[in-house]
């Protein structure tokens, strides 16, 4: 029991820094259904960031005075800039072939992948980038269920993210601009929605997650490297299928079952093919109900 | 018809570099292999620059007599089998006269082949699994320990210097990581040590979280962890810590990179790794040093050996007087000096012996603990 419970705790860590990521890639399906490939780039990106901005003010000795300013500055950083450099990818990769085939876009969408890895690669080199250690080192022990300071961080800011994302899309009157953008893009600019304005936010929302998530793997998992976007990416990706692409809450769901499946399925069966587990039930799911789990409604509350 | 002339007089223009190219300058060519990008470049490039080292030293010290200079081609094998083999080829195209390289095991034995093929001599500084050199191939030569040396040392000092009763086994599938895991599973069990589980993850992967917890539910006295490469076995450490697993940690040569310690910081303390045994005290060790650290930092695992591997090479060269094979081989064969890393007297597999002890990381720092023959070092 305890070592389910334990299972369990890791399998929500892993499964909420997918949720985040797959949130990018379905928010922008459902607005100009396009699978944004570069988007695991994002996710790198943000860990680079975060590195970076937590690096220097682990030096100006900041961390050890004042952990939490530093740590919210930083996540406030990191995303500000992804999200800047989401709108630029938008603006050079996507706008101009909106108008073509989905293909084309696909295709661009791929070469802005390999061109934001690569660039991640020159200027910032092939070796691990290190993040400070100084944060969240305790633990709390219950028998032999273990919960890390930096878990309870990671999974809290998850959900105050997820939180926060539902309420902007369902509540405010941007959120309900997007989801006019996206069931019409001409009836929602005929009542004065700027569609162009609604990609860029879309975009950029997508990518602050995607951001945050890179941020705290670093954390989690100590460093970062350049090509760490591909594997989370692609896994996301399968995250926001499973739970029904263009569906907020499906991408949300897609993405703890993505991270529990891969964590059970190494803890009690095998862990050489966790990633196998994770791709059979995505396979499964999709046999029985193509659209996805949450997929029925996705004429009505997709973003 | 000007034209012509013109463009035969440009053509001719071009091939003049070529033709003066070929006949003043005479260089001898030299070639390394091992991963410069991917997850294992920082060791690469650790080899990379023992390399460099070595071929500058070489040559302020007279280089090598009708040789105007030693040119140098680092391939990227990327710890990929098939880059590997096309690095091979590569450098025989380029025409080198000799490789040092490479690191993983499963990049050096199929371009090992290509090599041989041609009678190319090939010295490994990194690749320990005992098939480097088990498959006999007449160019084939080992500057680092066995696997098969290493598993024993290791399951000796998990037996007697630890006192464990069992132990929990992971390893990344690689030809090395899986092979020495396999080895130090064997050799355990011999000494009556219990294997309460052997696990396998995959390479690249970073979230070990399901395999910990099931390590710290066995909560076996020893945690033997085998990956390719640090940083891997870096992120390992720190989520045991984190997951507050007991065991102690042993691991093996490839976490015998100053890097390990960088990214698991505080986690890194009181782990042991078993590796060759180099003594620092050794003037050459010393000269090394000197001219190294100023240049590239700390000494990283394979550097010196990628450093003795290339002096090896250029001394048989220069002793052989000539770029034939077996005149270079016999040479090699005839070696027998203190280098960096160890003293070098290569064996007729092509081994050069192992020296596997003991070390605990103590302070950020890998400290010499136990060796097998006399146990604890001081």
């Amino acid at each position: 029991m305890e070592y389910f419970i334990q299972q369990l705790i890791n399998g929500i860590t892993l499964g909420g820094m997918y949720a985040l990521i797959a949130l990018g890639y379905t928010m922008v399906y459902g607005v100009i259904q396009l699978i944004n490939f570069a988007h695991g780039e994002f996710f790198a990106a943000g860990g680079y960031v975060g590195a970076i901005a937590l690096g220097y003010f682990s030096g100006l000795g900041y961390m050890e005075t004042h952990p939490i300013i530093c740590l919210t500055a930083s996540f406030a950083m990191s995303m500000a800039y992804c999200a800047y450099l989401a709108v630029g990818v938008e603006k050079i990769a996507y706008k101009p072939l909106r108008k073509e085939s989905r293909l084309a876009a696909l295709l661009s969408a791929l070469g802005m992948s390999i061109f934001l890895s690569n660039g991640l690669m020159l200027t910032q080199g092939v070796y691990d980038a290190v993040y400070p250690s100084e944060l969240f080192q305790g633990r709390f022990d219950f028998g032999m269920v273990t919960i890390s300071y930096l878990q309870i961080m990671i999974v809290s800011l998850t959900a105050c993210l997820l939180v926060g994302l539902n309420l902007l899309v369902f509540k405010t009157k941007v959120g309900m601009a997007m989801r006019a953008t996206a069931q019409d893009k001409t009836m929602s600019a005929l009542v004065a929605i700027g569609s162009n304005r609604i990609i860029s936010l879309t975009f950029a929302i997508g990518a602050g997650l995607a951001c945050a998530a890179g941020i705290m793997y670093g954390l989690y998992y100590g460093s970062v490297r350049y090509d760490m976007g591909f594997v989370p990416g692609i896994k996301a990706f399968a995250a926001a299928v499973l739970g029904g692409i263009g569906n907020i809450t499906g991408a949300m769901l897609g993405g703890l079952i993505i991270g529990m499946v891969e964590i059970f399925g190494a803890g009690y069966i095998s862990s050489e093919y966790k990633d196998v587990f994770a791709f059979i039930i995505l396979i499964a799911v999709l046999y029985f109900k193509p659209t996805g789990i949450m997929g029925e409604n996705i004429d009505d509350t997709r973003v | 018809m000007k034209k012509r002339v013109l463009s035969i007089m440009a053509m001719g223009l071009i091939l003049v570099p070529f033709l003066f190219a070929t006949v003043s300058a005479k260089t001898l060519k030299i070639g390394s292999m091992s991963p410069l990008t991917g997850p294992y470049a920082s060791d690469g490039t650790d080899i990379k620059n023992g390399v460099w080292t070595a071929i500058k030293v070489f040559e302020e010290a007279g280089g090598i007599p009708g040789y105007d200079k030693i040119e140098f081609f680092p391939q990227d094998t990327a710890c990929d089998p098939r880059q590997a083999v096309a690095a091979a080829n590569k450098l025989l195209n380029l025409g080198v006269v000799g490789v040092v390289g490479a690191y993983c095991s499963s990049s050096t034995i199929p371009s090992s082949e290509v090599l041989d093929e041609e009678s190319i001599p090939m010295i490994t500084p990194a690749s320990t699994h005992q098939d480097v050199t088990d498959r006999g191939l007449e160019y084939m030569f080992r500057m680092c320990g066995r696997d098969d040396d290493q598993a024993p040392a290791a399951a000796k000092f998990i037996k007697e210097s630890l006192g464990a009763k069992t132990i929990f086994i992971v390893d990344d599938k690689t030809t090395y990581s899986q092979g020495l895991a396999d080895g130090v599973r064997i050799a355990i069990e011999k000494l009556g040590v219990k294997v309460l589980g052997h696990e396998h993850v995959n390479q690249g992967d970073k979230d070990f979280s399901a395999i910990l917890t099931m390590a710290k539910q066995k909560n076996a006295d020893v945690f033997y962890m085998s990956l390719q490469g640090y940083s891997p076995a870096a992120m390992m450490t720190l989520q045991a810590k984190r997951l507050g697993l007991k065991s102690q940690i042993v691991t093996q040569d490839a976490c015998f990179q100053p890097k390990y310690m960088g990214v698991a910081k505080a986690a890194a303390e009181g782990v042991y790794l078993t590796y060759g045994f180099t003594d620092p005290t050794t003037p050459e060790y010393k000269a090394f040093e000197e001219r190294y650290v100023p240049k590239y930092g700390a000494i990283a695992a394979y550097a010196t050996y990628a450093y003795d591997s290339t002096t090896a090479l250029l001394k048989a060269i220069k002793a052989a007087g000539s770029t034939e094979p077996a005149k270079i081989k016999a040479e090699l064969m005839k070696l027998d000096y203190q280098g960096v890393a160890k003293h070098i007297k290569f064996g007729p597999k092509g081994d050069s012996g192992s020296s596997y002890i003991a070390f605990k990381v103590v302070d950020g720092k890998f400290v010499p603990y136990w060796e097998p023959v006399n146990g604890l070092i001081k």
